[in-house]
This record gives C-alpha cells, sequence and structure tokens, in this order.
C-alpha cells in the first residue's frame, strides 16, 4: 500500500481535488512515518511541499480520530506573515474534512482569541511566543491536554537560537498537560539533521528524512565590477527578461541602494523588515500576480512566504554562508523537481573568491552545521520565571525535570539552581527551601519579555552643531557603553557625546578616532573559517579556473593577482599571514574568518596592549584585522606579539580581555533585561551604568554574556588552532608594505580592547606627565649657563654647552631664582644651604643622567629622595613605580598642603 | 596638616592636632531610587558598611567626618533608609564619634542622629580645616582654608591616543576665587555682624582658599571630572582656578593637571 493509499478516504479525495498527480520525493518518505506516529524531522528544499508532507498524514488523523474538546494539532511557525500563506493553504483543507482551524499570535484581536478559549480550534496555528502566552490561561491550559501533534516549521531557524531553545522548554511544559504527543519538524537543508531531531526530540527517539537539494541547483558566479554603478548595471542585464527574479541582498541598506538606482524601471519593488506590513504585503501581493517581475529582498524572504512563482534567483554579493545560499536559490522553480536556477554577483576580488567557493560548496552539499545553544541562563531564567506564574509555586525539582528533558540544558548541572538565586536578587521570584514560588514583578516582567528577542528601544542622535538627528543607536549599547566625553563612529562619522538626556543623545562632531561601532546586531552574517580558508588557498595557488569557467572573473582574479606581484606585495593566504603598516594601525592579513578574525584579534590587541600600556582598536573582516595602535608601534610588533601566542593561554586572555569592552557590556545589559535586573523602560540617564555593571560580576548573567559571545561573536577555539599552526611554522607571518588587497573592503566590527591593568593605563599616564614637565638646567661648574626646557627634551647625559662639564642641576620652574641665590659672590646662611643643595642634585644628574632629571621632576621629590629612589637601581616601570610611591608620600605630607 | 589617602574607600585620613577621617556621599538607600527607575539590585549597604568600617580601623580616627549625602531618596526617607541607616550610624558611633555635614539628599537626616552631630549645612571647620557638602555656598568662615567637599562624585577618565583605558574615583584639588565664592553669601545691603569673620578680609590676607573635591564612596556614582569642570553646577565648581587644577586618584597618585588626561595636541613635547 503507497503512501496514498493509507490516508484517509477523505484526506484522498481532497488530494485529487486540489490537483495533485503525485507525491514529491519528501511527501513519498515522510507520510508513512507520520501515518505510523513516530516523531520526523523532513529536511528539504522551500517548493518541495514539505508542509503538505506534515499536514496531510495530521489531517488523516484528525478526521480519524476527532478531538474529545481541546486542540488536538499545533502548528508552530516563526513568522507572523507565514500564519497567513500557510492559513489560507489549512483553511482550504480544513473546510472540506470538518476541522476547525484558528490562528493566534500577537496581532490576534481579542475577540477570536476569547473565541479560541471557549471553542477551541482542532488546528492551531501560532508563533514560539504565542506557546508560551498559551499557558498562562487556565482554561487554554486544559485545552492543550489534548494536544497530540506539534509541527515545527523552518525549525533550522529556531534551532540556532535562543528562541528555539525557549520553545524546546515550551515543548516539555506541554507535556506535562498533554504527556506525548508527536513531534514533527519541518526544516530546510542543514550540515547536521540529527542535531536538529534531538533539539526537536531531547532523548526520544525520531527519524530524519532527507531530500537531496544538490541536483537541483544551478548556479553560476559572475564578476560584478568593484563600482556601485558597474554592479548595478550587471543586475540590470540579468533582471527584466520575461520571468520572475528575486535579488537577495545582505544588508537592509544595500537594499534600499539598489531600490533606489531601478526603481525608475516599473518592474521592480523592494521588501525587508524595516518596512510597513503593508508595504511588504504590497510587495508580495505584486510580485506574485506579475505587476512586479523583480523584487528585491533582504533574509526576510528566505522562509517560505508563498510569492508564487520565482525563475531566478540573484545573490547580490557573496551569500557568506553556504546554507543561505542554498536556501535563498532554492526559492527559484518553485514547481516540484525543476532545477533551481541562481546566479551570484560578486562585487569585489575577496567577495569574488569567497562565492566561488561558496557556490561549489553548495554543489556538493557541503552545508555548514547549525549549533544549538546549550545551558543558555537568560533562557532558563525566562522560563523559571513563566512556570512560576503558570503554577504560582513549582518544586525546583519539576522544573530541573522539565528543562532536563529538552537538549538544551544539561542535566544534573547546578544551572537552576543558581539561576534561580540571581532571579531571586531581583526579587523575580522568591524561594521558599526547595519551592519557587511566584512574585509580583514577574506577571509584569513577563508581559515585556514573552519572547528572548531582544526589543531594542532605538535611541536618537542629535547632533548638535547642525542641529539635526543624524541617527540611532541601541539602547542596550547606550546603556552599557556611552558615557558623557565617550567617542563613537556612526554613519561614517566620528561623534562625542555631550549629554545624555530627554531619552536622547547629544553629540558633537570629534575628529580624534577614539571609536566603538554602536551596534553589533543585525545583518553581518559571518564567513566560516572553511570557506575563508578556501578562499584564501585560492589565492595562493591561483586555482580559480577550477571553480569557474566564467571568462570574466578569472581574467579580473589573474590581474588582481598580477598586480600585487607588481607592487612587490606577498598575496597572504591560508598558509601566509601579511602583516602591513597603515598611518593608522597595522592590517593583519588573516583568512581565518569573521568569528576566528574576531578572537585573534581581540588576544592580539591584549597582548599588545598589555606590552605598550596603550588601548588598542580593532576592526575586522573575514580575511582582515586592522589594528588601531599608537605610531610607534608597528607591523613588526605585531609579528612578535603574534610569535608569542599560545594556544592554552588564549581562552583566559580573551575572557580576561572582553570583560571591560564594550560588546560585552552591551550583551550584559541584554541579558541582565532577562533576569529582570534592568526593565525594559529603564532610565539610564541619571546613572553611573559603568559602575553598575561591575555588580554583575562573577554572577550567573556575567557567565552567560561569556557564553554567548564565545560561542556566537567569537571563536577561540579555531583562532588558538591557528595560532597552533602558526608555531608549527605551517602558517608564515610576513610584514609587509600596504597592498591592495590589505586595503580592500568592508570592516565590519569594531571596539576597544583597554589595556589589562589599570596600573598600565596610570602608569602611562605618569609618564606622559613627567615627560612634559618643565625643567631647568643649570651648570654647576661654570655657574653660567640656564635653559629651561621639559624632560622629554633633555639628552641622556647633559653636557654644559659653555663649558662642557656635566655637573648640571635640574630644577623645578619655580626653583629659578636658587640658582641666582646659589651664584651669589657673598651668601647668607641660607643661601649657603641653596647651593650645597643645588650642588647635590647636579650631583645626582652627573651619575645618573637624564633618569635623575626625570626623578626630580616628581612632585615634592628633592635632591635626597631622587638619590634615594636611583639607589633602587630599577629600569622601566619599576622606576615609575618608585617616582609614584614617592610622589604619594609627598601628596601626603604637611608641605603639600600649605 | 598630613594626610592619608585610603584607596580602598575611597576615604581621606586629615591629621593635624587630631586625626578625622573623611568619607564623601555615601548615597545610603540607592537602590529604592534604582529601582523605581527599572534597575532592581538588592542593598549593598551592608558592604559599605564593612568598607568603612574597615578604613576606620585602618586608620584610627578621634573622630568621623560624613561629608553629606549619607542617605539618598529626597524628599521623603524610604523604608530601607529606615531600615539601614540606624544600625550603620550605630556602627559608626561604637567606633568613633561621629559628625554629619548635611548633603542636598540628607532631608530628615536629623532624626537619626543625636545632638551634637548634626553640622550646619554651610559646613564648618574641624582641627584647622574647612568641611562642607558642596551644593551650597560655604560657610564664610571657611574663607582661607582647605575646604573638603563631597557633592560631585568626581570620576576620571585617563585616555590615550586610540581610546579610554581606566576610568576611577579621584579627588580634584584645586584653588578657589574666595570673592566670586563668598561674595553672595551676604546679601546686599545687610550689614556684617559684629564677630563674624569677614571673607573677603581673609581673601586679602595671605592664606589662599582651596578646595579638594572628594570621591564619592558609593561606588553607583560618579561624574567625569571634564564634565564638572566644562559644565560646573554648584557654587564651588563655579569659583574653581581651572587652571590650577589637578587630579589624584583614590590612593594619591597624582595624575596630573587636568590636560594630562587627554593626550593630543595638548600633550607631549612640544
Amino acid at each position: 500500500m503507497g503512501p496514498f493509499d493509507r490516508l484517509d478516504g477523505r484526506v484522498r479525495s481532497c488530494v485529487g481535488e486540489r490537483g495533485f498527480s503525485r507525491f514529491s520525493d519528501a511527501q513519498e518518505q515522510a507520510i508513512p512515518l507520520i501515518l505510523d506516529g513516530r516523531n520526523i524531522v523532513l529536511i528539504a528544499p522551500t517548493g518541495t511541499g514539505k508542509t503538505e508532507s506534515a499536514m496531510l498524514p495530521v489531517f488523516s488523523s484528525l478526521v480519524q480520530n476527532p478531538s474529545q474538546g481541546g486542540i488536538s494539532a499545533l502548528y508552530i511557525t516563526p513568522l507572523r506573515s507565514l500564519n497567513r500563506d500557510i492559513l489560507a493553504r489549512m483553511e482550504w483543507w480544513c473546510e472540506r474534512l470538518g476541522l476547525k482551524i484558528g490562528v493566534r499570535h500577537g496581532d490576534t484581536p481579542m475577540s477570536e482569541r476569547r473565541k479560541q478559549a471557549l471553542s477551541p480550534p482542532d488546528l492551531l496555528i501560532t508563533t514560539p511566543e504565542t506557546l508560551q502566552a498559551l499557558f498562562m490561561g487556565k482554561r487554554l491550559r486544559k485545552h492543550l491536554a489534548g494536544v497530540r501533534h506539534v509541527i515545527v516549521d523552518e525549525i533550522h531557524e529556531l534551532a540556532g537560537s535562543k528562541r528555539g531553545a525557549q520553545l524546546a522548554v515550551g515543548l516539555e511544559r506541554l507535556h506535562v498537560y498533554a504527556g506525548s504527543f508527536q513531534r514533527i519538524g519541518l526544516s530546510a537543508t542543514v550540515g547536521n539533521p540529527d542535531t536538529i531531531g534531538r533539539f526537536l526530540c531531547g532523548e526520544r527517539p525520531f527519524s530524519v528524512v532527507q531530500v537531496p537539494v544538490a541536483k537541483q541547483l544551478d548556479i553560476a558566479v559572475k564578476f560584478a565590477g568593484t563600482t556601485f554603478p558597474e554592479q548595478v548595471s550587471a543586475l540590470t542585464s540579468l533582471i527584466g527578461h520575461g520571468g520572475s527574479t528575486l535579488v537577495f541582498v545582505n544588508t537592509r541598506v544595500t537594499a534600499e541602494a539598489l531600490a533606489h538606482e531601478l526603481i525608475g524601471r516599473g518592474d521592480v519593488e523592494v521588501h525587508h523588515g524595516s518596512l510597513s506590513k503593508e508595504v511588504r504585503i504590497d510587495a508580495e501581493e505584486r510580485f506574485k500576480n506579475g505587476e512586479v517581475s523583480t523584487l528585491i529582498c533582504t533574509s526576510s524572504m528566505e522562509l517560505g512566504i508563498d510569492i508564487g512563482r520565482v525563475d531566478h534567483v540573484v545573490q547580490f554579493g557573496s551569500p557568506r554562508e553556504v546554507a543561505r545560499l542554498v536556501q535563498r536559490v532554492g526559492r527559484a522553480g518553485h514547481r516540484l523537481n525543476a532545477v533551481s536556477k541562481g546566479t551570484i554577483l560578486a562585487t569585489g576580488f575577496s567577495d569574488l573568491l569567497e562565492s566561488l567557493v561558496i557556490a561549489w560548496r553548495a554543489l556538493r552539499n557541503e552545508i555548514e552545521d547549525v549549533a544549538i545553544p546549550v545551558d543558555a541562563a537568560d533562557v532558563l531564567a525566562n522560563q523559571v520565571a513563566a512556570i512560576a506564574v503558570e503554577y504560582g509555586e513549582i518544586e525546583r525539582g519539576q522544573v530541573e525535570e522539565i528543562v532536563g528533558r529538552t537538549a538544551v540544558f544539561t542535566k544534573g548541572t547546578d544551572l537552576v539552581d543558581r539561576v534561580c538565586r540571581q532571579m531571586e536578587e531581583h526579587r523575580l521570584i522568591r524561594l521558599d527551601g526547595s519551592r519557587i514560588v511566584t512574585t509580583a514583578r514577574a506577571r509584569k516582567y513577563l508581559a515585556a519579555n514573552l519572547s528572548m528577542i531582544h526589543d531594542e528601544r532605538k535611541v536618537p542622535v542629535f547632533d548638535i552643531a547642525t542641529r539635526r538627528t543624524v541617527g540611532t543607536l541601541d539602547e542596550s549599547f547606550v546603556v552599557g557603553f556611552v558615557h558623557t566625553e565617550a567617542v563613537f563612529i556612526t554613519k561614517g562619522q566620528l561623534w562625542r557625546v555631550i549629554e545624555i538626556a530627554d531619552g536622547k543623545l547629544t553629540v558633537e562632531p570629534a575628529r580624534k578616532v577614539q571609536g566603538e561601532l554602536p551596534s553589533w546586531e543585525g545583518e553581518q552574517i559571518p564567513v566560516p573559517f572553511p570557506v575563508a580558508q578556501e578562499a584564501g588557498a585560492i589565492r595562493r595557488e591561483k586555482t580559480a579556473g577550477d571553480y569557474t569557467g566564467d571568462p570574466d572573473a578569472v581574467r579580473y582574479i589573474g590581474n588582481f593577482l598580477l598586480e600585487m606581484e607588481r607592487n612587490r606585495t606577498p598575496v597572504p593566504s591560508d598558509r601566509l599571514v601579511m602583516l602591513e603598516n597603515t598611518d593608522e594601525g597595522v592590517i593583519c592579513n588573516l583568512c581565518a574568518g569573521h568569528k576566528a578574525n574576531e578572537a585573534f584579534g581581540r588576544v592580539v590587541s591584549a597582548l599588545l596592549s598589555a606590552k605598550f600600556g596603550t588601548t588598542v582598536g580593532i576592526e575586522l573582516d573575514a580575511y582582515r584585522i586592522l589594528l588601531r595602535l599608537p605610531s610607534h608601534v608597528r607591523a613588526a610588533d605585531v609579528r612578535d606579539a603574534i610569535g608569542a601566542l599560545d594556544p592554552v593561554t588564549m581562552p583566559g586572555i580573551l575572557r580576561l580581555t572582553l570583560k571591560r569592552t564594550a560588546l560585552f557590556k552591551w550583551k550584559l545589559v541584554q541579558i541582565a533585561k532577562k533576569f529582570g535586573a534592568i526593565d525594559p523602560d529603564a532610565d539610564f540617564e541619571r546613572i553611573s551604568i559603568q559602575r553598575l555593571l561591575d555588580f554583575f560580576d562573577k554572577t550567573v548573567i556575567q557567565q552567560e554574556a561569556y557564553r554567548e559571545l564565545l560561542t556566537d561573536y567569537m571563536d577561540i577555539e579555531t583562532a588558538a588552532a591557528v595560532a597552533g599552526l602558526i608555531r608549527k611554522q605551517e602558517i608564515a607571518v610576513k610584514t609587509g608594505p600596504l597592498s591592495i588587497i590589505g586595503a580592500e573592503g568592508l570592516l565590519t566590527s569594531r571596539d576597544e580592547v583597554p589595556p589589562p591593568a589599570a596600573d598600565q593605563a596610570v602608569m602611562a599616564a605618569v609618564k606622559r606627565r613627567l615627560e612634559s614637565d618643565e625643567v631647568i638646567l643649570c651648570c654647576m661648574h661654570c655657574r653660567n649657563w640656564k635653559s629651561r626646557t621639559v624632560v622629554a627634551r633633555v639628552p641622556e647625559r647633559p653636557v654644559c654647552p659653555k663649558c662642557g662639564a656635566r655637573l648640571i642641576a635640574a630644577l623645578k620652574p619655580w626653583e629659578e631664582q636658587l640658582y641666582a641665590d646659589a651664584n651669589k659672590k657673598k651668601k647668607s646662611e641660607e643661601e649657603r644651604a641653596t647651593e650645597l643643595r643645588l650642588l647635590k642634585n647636579a650631583n645626582i644628574v652627573l651619575s645618573s643622567g637624564k633618569k635623575a632629571v626625570t626623578a626630580l621632576a616628581a612632585r615634592g621629590v628633592g635632591p635626597e629622595n631622587a638619590a634615594r629612589i636611583l639607589r633602587s637601581l630599577t629600569d622601566g616601570d619599576a622606576f615609575y613605580r618608585e617616582i609614584l610611591k614617592a610622589e604619594r608620600t609627598f601628596v601626603q605630607t604637611h608641605r603639600f598642603w600649605q | 596638616m598630613n594626610t592619608r589617602f585610603i584607596g580602598g574607600g575611597p576615604a581621606l585620613l586629615v591629621k593635624n592636632r587630631s586625626r578625622t577621617l573623611v568619607v564623601a556621599d555615601l548615597h545610603i538607600g540607592i537602590e529604592a531610587d534604582l529601582a523605581a527607575h527599572g534597575w532592581h539590585i538588592p542593598s549593598r549597604s551592608a558592604s559599605r558598611l564593612e568598607r568603612l568600617l574597615t578604613c576606620i580601623a585602618e586608620s584610627d580616627p578621634d573622630r568621623v567626618v560624613l561629608l553629606g549625602d549619607v542617605k539618598h531618596n529626597l524628599p521623603q526617607t524610604t523604608r530601607q533608609e529606615y531600615r539601614e541607616l540606624p544600625g550603620l550610624l550605630d556602627a559608626i558611633r561604637e567606633k568613633a564619634p561621629l559628625l554629619v555635614v548635611p548633603g542636598n539628599h540628607d532631608t530628615g537626616i536629623a532624626r537619626f542622629l543625636e545632638p551634637g552631630e548634626l553640622l550646619p549645612s554651610g559646613g564648618a571647620i574641624i582641627d584647622g580645616t574647612g568641611y562642607t557638602h558642596g551644593h551650597t555656598i560655604p560657610a564664610p568662615e571657611l574663607a582661607g582654608h582647605l575646604i573638603l567637599a563631597g557633592h560631585h562624585h568626581p570620576l576620571v577618565a585617563i585616555r590615550d591616543e586610540v581610546g579610554c583605558a581606566l576610568r576611577a574615583p579621584a579627588y580634584l584639588r584645586a584653588g578657589v576665587d574666595a570673592a566670586a565664592l563668598f561674595s553672595r553669601a551676604r546679601k546686599p545691603g545687610e550689614r556684617q555682624e559684629t564677630g563674624e569673620p569677614d571673607p573677603e578680609k581673609t581673601v586679602r590676607g595671605t592664606r589662599e582658599t582651596r578646595v579638594l573635591f572628594m570621591p564619592a564612596f558609593n561606588e553607583c556614582a560618579g561624574f567625569d571630572v571634564v564634565r564638572i569642570l566644562r559644565h560646573p553646577f554648584s557654587p564651588l565648581s563655579r569659583a574653581l582656578r581651572q587652571e590650577t587644577v589637578e587630579i589624584f586618584l583614590a590612593d594619591g597618585t597624582y595624575l596630573g593637571p587636568v590636560r594630562m588626561t587627554e593626550p593630543g595636541e595638548e600633550y607631549g613635547p612640544v
């Protein structure tokens, strides 16, 4: 009996009515398994009838075993707009099968919600967040007890995020009411389907049905030029030839820029998350009905919104990840088993190499793995609060059991205990022995924290010079980093903060580069390490021709590499790291991808920072790390620092370093919000945030900040492995002048690494002060020469230009008169004493040279103290520390306070 | 007069004929204010008290002066403050006599103090040094002295060529334009009371009036020194002779004049 025949008769006649002539591969394999009641993960490209694969057997089960009151099936999907599409299809089926269907999400009107509570649908379509809300109502909880099937759509999107972790716990909370239910996950192509299965089912058994996508992809890579006009023209040649085209871009800014250029044609529309719902729906409709033949979109269109037939997918600029390319191109050729045609338009040298590598891998189905977040403390806090409100009070053991059934929390750790204690500090719950009890704040907290998505308020930035608003910053960034006099970069401009008041940031243009980029959240997709390395290998082996037959692309790459040769700049690759000097610092050309470069760059910065006592700014992309350094630190110094890297100590250094950076504070604030420590509408203007954040030291909040940053934003394991290869000399590190590869490209993430010890910073400040102190050199031999200068300008061994002697006293500016006194023909007793002191002074300078002059310039340090400091025979930092000690003593004496 | 900078306070021990331990801006009860503004952290008054008692133990003073803003919330006194202040003040009294110069946040502090502990709001001279909170014009008798003041919570940011390296509590010492500061102490047309020291006369004398702004003891508070100087918000800060300003860290390390904390055109050999 084929799958078709196993379906209930009523379902079969609907299938006939719908006009399906045959089932897709996905459907053939999945339907029997679902009819058998098994848990299943179905991995197939978009447009292969995934939804029907799941729903037909579920409908079959629903009509054969009608509900006893209550909801029988939940269809969970991440985006609200998906509900519309699927709803339309489902409504058709349900109507014919006599099943009740409902939709519930954030925008569902009260009347509809009440209806659902009184008369629950058989099938409820909802979002992960609204599932959380369902547990809040007594009646709804009763209805949930009847759930027999749960379908999670676009599960690959959820599995890798905290939203997914929250959903996983939600499913186990559902289990408490409904007992065992069938779990069906619908996923796009991923590298590790089993992980998706574990995410969905915990330790329960599951099957994987995977429909390979590679045979269905036809991907070409074209070089579009290095300037925007060239790229637009390359795009224009691909669109409007009668078919429908989706043009994917990586950032909203690019989407708007392209739309601006092309909107005049009349057959182009744009679609991205910042546009209003009406505008987006309008664009979708017009594309679907053929009014518009080209739609420019961002990742908002990756998910399965039905926009009708797509003949061709164009990816503008490298897609960065293989999975992303596969999903995007997969939108083309909507009919079953038709080939999906895609073209990547590469926009520069590195972009082109990267695109070649990604296209190659896509055709070989080499897709990145999804990493599920494990032991995310803020997700746990959110769920503990939700469970506390749901039950009123509950034993901690029960909570541990619920989360222990998921794959996103490790069984048997003390995380639940630690999270509960932290939550209690913020009055989110109360602990009564082993019972967790809800508090008044908990409900209010949940109302604002139903989702794990950070609802960032945007703070407007107002330029006092032009009296205009120049942009917005994420509130968490403002809270974590901004203070008066802080300098940051936005819209390519430097700004200094004047005031934070009335919900806005008042700034003025700044000149010095001391900046941090406002937000790390957003559309920057990291290029994975293997892709960056392979692109580096193409540079080295000059094998672009193996990846593509396109003559323009091959020619461009060849010319570029030739130019590098002509300039005598070695080509950085997967085996060669080139360090190049620029005006702003040193560029480290390392092909390791964003996350490894981030970790590597920060550790090197920390070492440079410690060695030179200065802050180091970093900006990077997948192939380069720009280290902003003071002018005396050069490529050779960076090479030494890299040479000193020890893979074993790198993780520790990174953790230490991270703590004082803006990125860390931003994350800390976000996570603290999830723990109820900071309200969403908290006032950040009147309080010294910096000091407050210290409060979270050594807490589970800080631990989570580390965990998230070290898994999602930076990859220290790979960075350490690279350092290991450098040590073994399998990767060479050389210095050289700025090359066209080094100078190329968009640098995406900027931050600063402060020196590790406050001590260093103080030392640096004191050294600077002493260097710039004024000093009067006077010859105690001929008694006829004096010169006013600054310490920095004093030679190592001062010599009198008049008589050639080295017996030179160093006086502070207000002691100038003493020289005249000491040289009088007839001296009073006091003046005689002065002369003796000056001679003592000069003797010290005679024996210790400039070091003595430096010591004598310090506050309250006279010849006796100077002599003592010099006798300590210290050098460098230790010498300055002796000076500081002497000054500190002086500051506390009577003389200082007169 | 000698001083000892106690970095782990921050606190200052002033030694003249007797030993006075000075601490400014405790802001006990700040957590209730923070909670009202969306920041929910438990009270850290206990750890603050412990830190203060350590300073007392280390310095063995003859008296402890709290330089204002002992409590935080105004105009009312909160439940947290009612709960925490008595114990805290008693713990100090056990170790040494207590004197309090009231600050702008100290509304209603009198009911927590014993007779003789509360000094006038303009401040007072104790053992040769002047003490005032710093939100008002100091009492005229403080002219010609070194004046210790709180209220400003100075924080210094040390920057180098590339960015900001350190932010820490700081002391600010500076000369004060006494004529400008005290001349408004008396209303126009008012006659000077006999026996009251004439501030202008003192100014014309040889003793300069200087101020030492103390960092806040409460770890949550702080204003950048540059802001204090560029946008002064008190009579004292407005009367500063800016070219005489010197910055010290909490442990007494002398950082230098203000310009030393910022590199760039203003710094370095010519």
